[in-house]
């Protein structure tokens, strides 16, 4: 029940947030892709040089006006798949890699912090993509670069249909509850005709919604319904090419060292 | 399942995007071909519905824990392969894009895990030349059983694949592999269970929905693409992990290296009963001095041969009374 609820109100977060101001969509989704890559083709070995990637979330948060704190406390849920997997790694390898006084720290914590690290800036850097642009707007851009229109509709049909079944279920989940004498979960008998009651209401929602839309005239592809498109300017231009810059210089260039050799 | 950006290097990560757009685009145009575009409507509504089904956990019994439908062998039985996997790959794009479940660059790889394996490879495999509807409830859930194992037991060679293949964690791929085959058994069976219980709940209430004309339609001739897709998929799965078991140590021969320093233990310790048996396996096996991803493409294509050889034959046994001509 926390999970649908948690979800539904996830997805009204989301629909609050939108193109209105900033980048466009598609600049900000070109940027995202290139860190990542950039990003996750740091050596795990080279932990110093991963750190300065996690400037970009901050400042991308602070140019798109949005709250890090909520950013950052967002990245923390990807968290225990890495710290699982990850810890596999000081495990097997115990090579030291550097001293700090008397303590030698080995190659597998150095690699497990590059991991923890990457995980959660990849995290990150998907939610300053999503909470800047919105859903709906990352969908008319990549359809705007050949994404085909057969999976913009679905996926905007999808997330359209969302809030209305996840408060179906809530509602079947909440009724059930409430004779359910106390149990927790559903047997899988009767999860089996849960999901079956679930799927026939989606079925005759569908049938509804598909008349309705034949009826206005519904061609294969969703109608625009943001009154004025965003056009691409000569400032995401510009902030794009100074982005790529950044990237492969924190890629390519070590700044700790310099750092260490200026100290 | 999800796999994580954490995990995955960028030439995987990348590679993986690549082919999820491209067999997200054949999808596209599978169904444009068919004229399937009226069903964006039902599509779109079913992603929901698949991904509230997914907040509805049931109980694991003996556990005390719960688990969810992943869904994408539901999906197929109810709007057909190349359907089916457009919208569980929507409802993946949206996981990730809304819910941060699965980084982006991940993306690919778990279209290709979760999608491609279960809607285009497992479904069309073991579920249709198996199962037609209307069918005895030991049946449909036998059936849904088969699939969703295997079609989660190779999501998870993939996420093995993927993940040695980028290098990030330590874990040797063998035990890699062996914990996440082990963990997806368990998955699959009740992932199984949970899409027989739906399947036998819509069969028992609207069985129309489950006799779609598009999937009856689409024949020996639609099987021909995800067939391909299986036997590529199994190449590269069989193929990669046996290159991996070849040229990386597992971490038993590691922990041999570190104590003898040789990874070979002494001659001198292998008994009688070993020799014997080494013997034997040499005089039974196939091909006894051979190369390990040769062995593992051999391999593979022998247990799609007999796979693709046994489904033949049950749905010609099983295809039989339907040819007699109508009167």
């Amino acid at each position: 029940m926390e999970r649908i609820e948690k979800a539904i109100t996830s997805l009204q977060r989301m629909q609050g947030s939108g193109p209105e101001s900033g980048l466009h969509p598609l600049c900000l989704f070109v940027i995202t892709v290139a860190y990542l890559v950039a990003m996750l083709s740091v050596p795990v070995s080279a932990f110093t040089m991963l750190l300065w990637f996690a400037l970009y979330p901050v400042v991308m948060a602070a140019l798109t006006g949005l709250d890090f704190t909520r950013i950052f406390t967002g990245s923390l849920i990807a968290l225990p798949f890495a710290l699982l997997i990850g810890l596999f790694n000081p495990i097997y390898q115990t090579r030291t890699a550097l001293r700090v006084g008397s303590l030698a720290i080995s190659e597998g914590w150095i690699s497990y912090l590059s991991i923890i690290l990457r995980s959660m800036l990849s995290v990150q850097a998907l939610l300053v993509l999503v909470s800047g642009k919105g859903f709906t707007g990352l969908c008319r851009s990549l359809e705007s670069v050949g994404m085909p229109r057969l999976l913009s509709t679905q996926l905007l049909m999808v997330y359209r249909y969302l809030t209305v079944l996840l408060q179906e279920a809530v509602d079947m989940t909440r009724a059930r509850r409430a004779r359910g004498y106390g149990r927790r979960h559903l047997s899988m008998k009767m999860w089996g005709a849960f999901c079956g009651q679930l799927f026939l209401r989606t079925v005759a929602r569908a049938e509804a919604v598909n008349r309705a839309m034949l009826a206005r005239g519904f061609d294969g592809r969703m109608p625009r319904y943001q009154p004025v498109r965003q056009r691409w300017t000569l400032r995401d231009t510009l902030t794009l090419g100074a982005s790529l810059a950044c990237f492969a210089l924190l890629r390519f260039v070590d700044i700790s060292r310099i750092f260490t050799h200026l100290l | 399942m999800h796999m994580s950006d954490a995990l995955l290097s960028a030439p995987v990560a990348i590679a993986a995007d690549v082919a999820a757009a491209g067999l997200l685009v054949a999808a596209a145009l599978r169904l444009k071909k068919e004229s399937r575009e009226n069903m964006v409507p039902l599509m779109g509504v079913m992603g929901a519905f698949v991904f509230a089904a997914q907040m509805v956990n049931f109980a694991i019994p003996g556990t005390g824990s719960s688990g969810h439908i992943v869904g994408g062998v539901l999906l197929a039985a109810l709007l057909g392969p190349w359907a089916g996997f457009l919208t569980l790959a929507s409802v993946l794009i949206i996981q990730c894009l809304v819910f941060a479940d699965g980084g982006l660059m991940a993306l690919g790889c778990n279209i290709i895990n979760m999608g491609a394996m279960t809607a285009l490879v497992a479904y069309p495999l073991f579920f249709k030349p198996l199962l037609r509807f209307p069918a005895s409830g030991w049946k449909v859930m036998g059936v849904s059983v088969l699939a969703c194992t295997l079609g989660l037991e190779l999501g998870a060679c993939m996420v093995t694949l993927e993940t040695a293949l980028s290098g990030i964690t330590a874990l040797p791929a063998g035990k890699f592999f062996l914990l996440m085959t082990g963990i997806h058994l368990a998955i699959g069976v009740g992932e199984g269970i949970a899409t027989g219980a739906v399947l036998l709940f819509v069969q028992r209430s609207r069985p129309a929905l489950l006799m779609p004309d598009s999937a009856r339609s689409q024949g020996k001739k639609g099987m021909r693409g995800p067939v391909i897709a299986f036997a590529v998929a199994a190449l590269a799965i069989a193929g990669g992990l046996a290159f991996l078991a070849s040229s990386a140590p597992d971490g038993l021969e590691w922990s041999i290296e570190r104590i003898t320093g040789s990874a070979d233990l002494a001659a001198t310790h292998v008994s009688a009963l070993s020799t014997g048996a080494a013997a034997a396996q040499e005089a039974t096996s196939i091909m006894p001095d051979y190369d390990n991803s040769f062995a593992g493409i051999v391999g593979a294509v022998m247990v799609l041969i007999l796979v693709w050889g046994l489904t033949a034959a049950l749905s010609r046994r099983r295809r039989k009374p339907a040819t007699r001509p109508i009167e």
